[in-house]
């Protein structure tokens, strides 16, 4: 598989993926590159030595921005003789840094032609995996004295492709070569730079205005190490539980994204290496996530969202007032409009979102000042729920795409086209509504209510939010409630017929609280029962219905990011042990990943396999996937903010041993947590 | 009749406030170069209040597009964004400001909004 030997190095949102060899040769099957802002600025970039390819001994991802490859000449054989070794070390931070260095271990002279072919198609991100034939623009390549240029050009839009070197180099259209005499036992070293530039008229790059304002960026790895020192620390007796912590806080900060327009904030991208751009849902959910260890991103993250609401009707957009975004980008096809990415709206759970975030931040931050803020962009988000959302007119949140071409057809988490459907296998039409959604709903009432009485000085607001809330909660339970499954329907079409199926939506519904208690128990029940629990974790659809797949997308897969926020609501409704269970499983899971969980993992039945079997993807790590060991130590541990302290709870399964969470930050200060496993979990799961 | 770039500063002025520049305080000027002429126009937002004039001011920030491509964008035709991503908008300066005065600008005027199933126009 391509994937499996690729090497990933990123700095925001320039980021390298290549062969083990360090070589990039892009293909459709096999898109590696420099890329950076949504374009592909090197897809290819070839070393040889005497005109021969180089053979990988070992390479090392040190940090997330910088790797080191080790190479002899010659292609692999099952003896290597190597007379010379090439080391090439690279790191990205705003550019593309490679060092070369040739050592000859010979005890003869040698004479080398070192030699790079370059070459740039400034693919869309969006283009990546297709054939890319047809560019509107053109591409130049011009070789200077002291430089390769390496340009796309179309209309004003212009990205070029500059690489220098420290060692004088011949360089042609194709590449640049060194000829080097090299003694017994000498060495040699190049510094190769390749500078990517988004160039405006006049040559001025897009980045550069927009940079103006953003604070001096530190040394990476000092950022780093801060970043970690600024973190909770996790010290636990079961071993892989401590490494998948260090393991996703790592990667949460390979995941900052700083978006062009402001200022250096960043917040958390969606996925690497596709996805590293401004994602409302992905975003909000992994601040949720992590908000005892990194609660600041939830700050950049609401303010950014804010920022670019939804402000006028745009159906190409499928933009609407108050509306938060689904996805930004920066590439061609955004540019020319060919994708509605500058930004994209179709998303109906973003804005409930939104509110939830806000409002559970302030809980554990007690940042009263952004929650005023933000009272604005909250009412407006409120009446988007209100108004343009419920296309039905019956106080649900609905959605249809008016983007017919490039728009979104599924507009909730479950994005794919075939992810909601009755249990006969039929796709309802549009508009629909999906379930887990009203629960964000009811939850951004109820919150916006605590925010409207507590800090904007609206308690007739309030009230009316408080009442609205338990209107929907009661309507929902009558509408959505599957009587001859006893549990609550995935969708509603628009005649209001059931989308009858089970899925794993209901455990959100638990963590929005829009649950009648006395239900609570069935949804418990079905959440841990076999159909929907596979012994790692809760499927996306459960076994038995006409679409299951242990391998379908959102048909069957076990999704980390969707079991955390599951096991997250049957703690809130007293399931502590189910929610053990979940956690139990999906931590196991994880080791199976060396602490970094994949988007999503086979529905297979656990002793069926005994090994998670990763479901293929080209996103890992994946924000809220990364997100979701941290949100799962925050349900075992049961920590919870309340009336300023820091309440724990811990039900542990006994298997974990004893954890403490060391200085957890919020409006107390710091604090710690500690917690036993006491939960013998075998008793409930069978 | 006025041009849509007229219109869209002179509503601008006319009006004096923008609830969604509340938080908004800098300027912009906005210059509109066709050939060796350019158009100044400088918005002046202090916590919402707009303040239009057509001086050649220094500014927080600075936009220069053709008039061609400001006329399509003050009549909601073209998109900003779009357009600063494409190269035929450039800015200077201070970026928050431009991301922020972009959510003043119209609509597509064809965009018709949420398709409600009930048939009742949207507000």
């Amino acid at each position: 598989m391509a994937q499996a030997n690729t090497v990933r190095i990123l700095d925001g949102n320039t980021f390298v993926v290549s062969e083990d060899t360090g070589d990039i040769e892009a293909t459709p099957t096999e898109p590696t590159g420099l890329f950076s802002i949504d374009t592909r600025f090197l897809s290819r970039w070839v070393l040889t030595v005497n005109g021969e390819r180089l053979n990988s001994l070992s390479y090392d991802d040190l940090q997330y921005y910088e790797a080191r490859f080790f190479l002899v000449p010659g292609m692999a054989t099952h003896y290597i003789d190597a007379k010379l070794s090439i080391i090439r070390e690279r790191t990205v931070g705003g550019s593309f840094h490679e060092q070369l260095t040739i050592l000859n271990h010979d005890e003869k002279a040698v004479d080398l032609e070192i030699r790079m072919d370059a070459g740039a198609d400034f693919a869309d991100l969006f283009q990546v995996k297709d054939e890319i034939l047809n560019k509107k623009g053109e591409t130049y390549a011009e070789a200077e004295p002291d430089r390769l240029r390496l340009g796309y050009r179309r209309g004003n839009f212009r990205r070029e492709t500059v690489i220098s070197s420290s060692q004088t180099a011949r360089y042609d259209r194709n590449g640049f070569a060194y000829s080097v005499h090299l003694e017994p036992n000498e060495q040699w070293n190049a510094d190769i730079e390749v500078q990517t530039f988004a160039l405006g008229p006049g040559g001025r790059d897009l980045r550069m205005g927009l940079l103006a304002h953003s604070g001096e960026r530190l040394a990476l790895q000092h950022d780093l190490e801060e970043w970690i020192a600024a973190a909770p620390r996790v010290n636990s007796e079961c071993e892989h539980l401590s490494r998948t912590y260090r393991r996703s806080l790592v990667d949460l900060a390979a995941l900052r994204f700083s978006p062009l327009s402001l200022g250096g904030q960043t917040l958390p991208a969606a996925g690497l290496p596709w996805f590293m751009t401004m994602f409302g849902r992905d975003s909000i959910l992994t601040c949720l996530q992590v908000m005892p260890f990194a609660p600041e991103m939830s700050r950049t993250t609401l303010r950014i969202l804010a920022s670019l609401q939804g402000t006028r009707f745009d159906d190409f957009r499928d933009e609407d007032p108050g509306r938060i975004l689904h996805e930004m980008r920066y590439g061609e096809t955004a540019a020319f409009e060919e994708q509605p990415h500058s930004p994209y709206y179709g998303s109906v759970d973003a804005t409930p979102l939104f509110l939830v975030l806000l409002d559970e931040y302030e809980r554990w931050s007690g940042d009263v000042a952004l929650v005023r803020e933000l009272e604005q962009e909250c009412r407006a988000a409120l009446r988007w729920i209100d108004d343009y959302a419920d296309l039905v007119g019956n106080g649900y949140i609905w959605y249809e795409r008016r983007n017919t071409d490039t728009g979104l057809e599924n507009q909730c988490w479950k994005d794919s086209w075939d992810s909601i459907s009755y249990r006969d296998g039929r796709l309802p039409g549009f508009p629909r509504a999906t379930c887990e959604v009203q629960g964000y709903a009811y939850d951004a009432k109820v919150r916006a209510a605590r925010m409207a009485r507590e800090f904007w000085g609206d308690p007739a607001f309030a009230e009316r939010l408080d009442r609205e809330a338990a209107q929907l909660k009661e309507r929902f339970n009558r509408d959505w409630w599957v009587d001859d499954g006893q549990y609550f329907a995935l969708a509603l079409d628009s005649d209001g017929r059931q989308v009858d199926v089970l899925s794993s939506n209901i455990g959100h519904l638990l963590w929005s609280g829009i649950v009648d208690q006395d239900r609570a128990e069935k949804i418990a029940g079905h959440l841990i029962g076999p159909r929907l629990f596979s012994g790692w974790g809760v499927r996306t659809l459960a076994e038995g219905e006409v679409r299951y797949n242990p391998i379908g997308y959102h048909n069957g897969t076990i999704w980390p990011f969707d079991n955390s926020f599951i096991a997250w609501g049957l703690r809130r409704y007293g399931f502590a042990e189910e929610a053990a269970t979940i956690a139990d499983g999906i931590l196991a899971a994880a080791s199976y990943f060396d602490g970094r969980l994949p988007e999503a993992f086979g529905g297979y039945q656990r002793e069926l396999t005994k090994f998670p079997v990763e479901y293929p993807t080209a996103c890992s790590p994946q924000a809220w996937s990364t997100g979701a060991p941290m949100l799962l130590l925050r349900t075992m541990l049961g920590i919870e903010p309340h009336e300023g302290h820091l309440s724990v709870e811990p039900r542990l399964p006994v298997g974990m041993g004893r954890i403490e969470v060391l200085d957890i930050p919020g409006r107390w200060g710091r604090v710690d947590a500690f917690a036993r496993g006491r939960l013998d979990l075998h008793k409930l799961a069978t | 009749m006025l041009d849509a770039t007229t219109t869209f500063f002179e509503n601008l002025d006319r009006r004096g406030y923008e609830p969604l520049l509340t938080k908004v305080s800098g300027t912009l000027r906005f210059d509109l170069h066709e050939g060796p002429q350019t158009r100044h126009w400088l918005l002046v937002i202090d916590r919402g209040r707009l303040q239009v004039s057509q001086e050649d001011r220094e500014a927080d920030t600075v936009i220069g597009t053709s008039p061609a491509l400001f006329e399509d964008l003050a009549a909601g035709r073209e998109h900003g964004l779009a357009a600063l991503l494409r190269g035929d908008m450039t800015v200077t300066g201070d970026a928050r400001l431009v991301v922020q005065v972009e959510r003043i600008f119209p609509g597509p005027s064809d965009s018709r909004g949420p398709r409600r199933l009930f048939h009742q126009e949207v507000r």
